[in-house]
């Protein structure tokens, strides 16, 4: 009898094939834009390095003014001090590590003259980065304690850059210049996916930075700090300190580093209470004035925070779930067409012997078939619609971004692929209940009095 | 008259009817909405330039190397490019047109509660208006021995004179003529002359975001204060822009010290000016151009199920007498009955979701005539969707009746 169903849900498919067609077609391209705003936000949801995201922690202390406003959560919360980061980092503390990160920029430059100059953005940071996050290296290694103890001129760079200054060969040892100082090569990132660049809490997607310096080094040469400097209300004009007043910004209340700490579980208590014996201690000097408050927050509460506050995709979403509705509904009513056209057909079987059930399973095979055509055509569709958002974001930023860079938050997985299946499998069910209804009830021999 | 009929018909026909009458709701609101959004991106973009921006090439190089002299650089950098046949001008600017950076305030009076007036200033030598081609509307240009010359901190003096653009005109003397006026370009600073109104042209993003667009004052300065400064803008020969930018950049490499960030053709300047807005709204369209597609598809897939469904009714009423003209108007009728119901839906549907993207994104965007001309061009789509199947199915011979009782 399914042998038999199977063949009538077959001829009944190519019954009418441009009904079979639009059906398909409505279900595919509303999965279609479906699927492709949701693996947009599947790929933005997800957290950059999974296996440690817990462990490592954004530390901030609050040392703002007695009337300054109350902070709800970290991304309210001000950074630290320059003066803050180096206590905390003298922390005796086993098994934490810390580090440090500001972003600068330069022209990263090598003596041939016939590879040009390149403006860079360029990480300062302490050795405690590489290990910390587990930055993968192509050659060499990070930098060493005393290299930023004594500020070496080091530096690491990035895959793409080494294979701009140096053609991709292993430049540890080579020299190169960031604007006008002389830097030693030391390490060469290989390939370092992050779902969202967290570390200078931009949480950007596929804008990576050219190279890692130690963070003294670039104080002593005095490069642009590309930061946010969050002064006491005393401080005029915060942003003279991104060029200037180096001396002034490494003793003020200014807040604009970056902090972080990786604290396995069994740390976490120690940790926090160090930070309260660190804030009390300097309260002694006069420092924090306010209540004992600090924001020690992991990466996915970070990414949590933020994720609540992108405005412009969540608008396509909305359309894009509304437009599958109006997919769905124009199904229906083509499936009803489909089904109720062979009324006389069903009632002379039905007249026959057939019972409901079989009726039933004839069309359920129907339908779940049109639902996985639907849901093959609707991942074609995605997978055109993801390219063509990839085209768009290349293009609004004017060929930056390259779409290496841009592939992995444009991309289906497998997850997505049986969630596309899923989605269009039971949607068509779903779209199939009333049609289904329907025609199950046609009573024995009815239609067949007219004829 | 046939009103009765129809509603019998309907009530017969519950589930198609709700169904039609989702879909257009559905289908306004998601319409109108992308279309709302839409209007609102492309609000102020590509308005004319003013400029021939086609043939003119902006670069901007950048020194790294802090010990070299600038003053000199500029000297050699201007003679350089002078000597390529095909440039008939340059300028050193700070701004360039399409790319003015934030928004600079200026004044009609000194004292310290003097109404702000939003503005970009661009600064250059007396061969600035010749190169963005600028016309002049009254008073003069810059002459050659007006221009200051100097490191930005170092200067001796701010010029005691300045253009201003004819919008800018029209905003700080709406009654009087601007000329011969004085105004303040920094609170307390020394005053400045308008000497001269020249045409229109295009200042950036910030200000063209409020409808700005064309505010602009032009200073008798070249000047230098952070490692970009200064940039050229370069007109060239009709055409000629595009080979030109490799042969600008090896010129500028020729100082030592300097990395050349930037040069390009203002085409691409004016791009990157309007392509985030663009890219989006062009997104928004096709989206809504499928959708449109879709239903319209739908609608008449649905129709054309009714009419198989009532052949032998046509024929009946056909055999009655009734025209061709009065089947399809029939059906016509039906769906028109039926959509008028799924508009009002949609319609309260509609300003629901406008209401919730204004509040999302705090730009009101609600526009009635829009959300009307949305729900119009739905009728019209789905009437010819009914039209095309009811037609075919008027054409069914009276005699059918007959024939299959």
């Amino acid at each position: 009898m399914f042998a038999y169903n199977l063949k009538l849900a077959f001829k009944s498919l190519n019954d009418r094939p441009s009904l079979t067609i639009l059906m398909v077609a409505a279900i595919a391209v509303g999965l279609g834009l479906f699927m492709t705003m949701l693996t947009l936000s599947h790929q933005a949801g997800k957290i950059p390095m999974p296996h440690i995201s817990k462990q490592i922690h954004l530390v901030q202390l609050d040392n703002r003014e007695v009337t300054a406003d109350e902070a709800e959560n970290f991304n309210q919360m001000v950074d630290l001090t320059y003066q803050d980061t180096q206590n905390l980092l003298k922390l005796p503390s086993a098994g934490v590590e810390q580090t440090l990160a500001w972003n600068t920029n330069g022209i990263l430059n090598v003596e041939e003259q016939e590879i040009q100059p390149q403006r860079s953005s360029v990480v300062a940071t302490n050795q405690a980065f590489f290990t910390m996050f587990e930055v993968p290296f192509l050659y060499g290694e990070g930098w060493d304690s005393d290299a930023d103890q004594f500020s070496q001129a080091v530096i690491v760079l990035s895959k793409k850059s080494n294979d701009y200054l140096f053609g991709g060969i292993n430049s540890v040892g080579k020299q190169v210049r960031l604007n006008t100082h002389v830097l030693t090569v030391i390490g060469v990132l290989d390939d370092w996916f992050l779902a969202r660049k967290f570390y200078d809490r931009s949480y950007y997607q596929a804008w990576p930075d050219q190279a890692f310096i130690p963070s003294n080094f670039a104080f002593d040469s005095d490069l642009p700090r590309n930061a946010r400097f969050d002064c006491w209300s005393t401080t005029t004009n915060p942003g003279k300190f991104r060029t200037n007043y180096l001396t002034e910004l490494k003793t003020s209340e200014c807040a604009w580093i970056t902090f972080w700490a990786k604290l396995p579980n069994h740390n976490l208590e120690d940790y926090k209470t160090q930070l309260g014996q660190y804030i009390d201690s300097q309260k002694r000097l006069g420092r924090f004035p306010r209540e004992n408050q600090y924001f020690l927050t992991n990466i996915n509460d970070q990414l949590e925070v933020i994720s609540n506050m992108i405005g412009r995709e969540q608008m396509l979403g909305v359309i894009s779930y509304m437009f599958f509705a109006v997919c769905l509904i124009n199904a229906v009513s083509i499936l009803l067409a489909k089904f109720m056209r062979r009324t006389k057909e069903v009632s002379l079987r039905r007249a026959l012997g057939a019972k409901k059930r079989t009726i039933l399973q004839q069309h359920l095979i129907e339908v779940v078939f049109i639902g996985i055509i639907g849901g093959l055509f609707g991942i074609l569709f995605s997978y055109i619609g993801l390219q063509a958002m990839l085209r768009v974001s290349l293009y609004a930023s004017d060929y930056v971004r390259t779409a290496a860079d841009l592939m992995p938050y444009h991309q289906m997985d497998w997850e997505m692929i049986m969630m596309a299946f899923t989605v269009s499998v039971s949607c068509t069910l779903l779209v199939g209940l009333y049609p289904i209804w329907r025609i199950c009830n046609v009573s024995p021999a009815s239609q067949l009095k007219a004829q | 008259m046939e009103i009765k009929p129809i509603f019998l018909s309907i009530k017969h026909n519950k589930a198609i009817a709700m169904l039609v009458i989702i879909q257009v709701a559905i289908t306004l609101t998601v319409l109108s909405g992308s279309l709302l959004m839409t209007t609102s991106t492309l609000k102020e973009w590509n308005l004319p330039s003013g400029i021939p921006h086609n043939n003119i090439i902006s670069a901007v190089p950048e020194f790294y190397d802090l010990e070299v002299d600038v003053r000199q650089s500029l000297v050699d950098d201007l003679a350089r490019i002078e000597a390529i046949t095909e440039v008939i001008n340059v300028s050193p600017v700070t701004q360039r047109p399409f790319d003015a950076q934030g928004i600079q305030t200026i004044y009609l009076e000194a004292s310290a509660e003097a109404q702000e007036y939003e503005t970009n200033i661009f600064t250059g030598d007396a061969n600035l208006p010749e190169v963005l081609q600028l016309s002049l509307i009254e008073g003069r240009f810059f002459r050659e021995d007006e221009i200051v010359v100097g490191q930005r901190d170092e200067l001796p003096a701010m010029p005691p004179i300045v253009m201003i653009s004819e919008a800018m005109a029209k905003v700080l003397f709406p009654d009087n003529n601007a000329l011969g006026q004085t105004i303040w370009l920094e609170k307390g600073a020394a005053p400045a002359e308008i000497i001269g109104i020249y045409s229109n042209f295009m200042n950036g993003e910030n200000l063209n975001y409020f409808g700005q667009s064309y505010r602009t004052i032009l200073q008798p300065l070249v000047t230098w204060q952070n490692r970009a400064d200064p940039s050229y803008l370069i007109r060239v020969e009709d055409g000629m822009a595009d080979g030109l930018l490799e042969t600008i950049r090896n010129q500028l490499y020729k100082v030592d010290g300097r990395y050349v960030n930037r040069v390009e053709v203002l085409t691409r300047t004016q791009k990157r000016m309007y392509d985030g807005r663009g890219s989006h709204a062009i997104m928004l369209l096709v989206i809504s151009s499928v959708l449109l597609l879709i239903t319209a598809f739908g609608m008449a897939g649905l129709v054309s199920f009714l009419v198989t469904q009532r052949q032998k009714q046509i024929g009946t009423r056909r055999a009655l007498g009734a025209k061709k003209w009065d089947v399809v108007r029939y059906f016509m009728l039906e769906n028109g009955v039926l959509t008028t119901i799924g508009i009002v839906i949609g319609l309260v549907l509609s300003i629901a979701f406008a209401f919730v993207l204004t509040e999302d994104s705090g730009v009101n965007i609600l526009d009635m005539s829009y959300i009307f001309a949305t729900a119009f061009f739905i009728i019209l789509v789905n009437q010819l969707a009914v039209y095309l199947p009811a037609k075919k199915a008027a054409n069914v011979a009276p005699a059918i009746v007959t024939r299959s009782a």
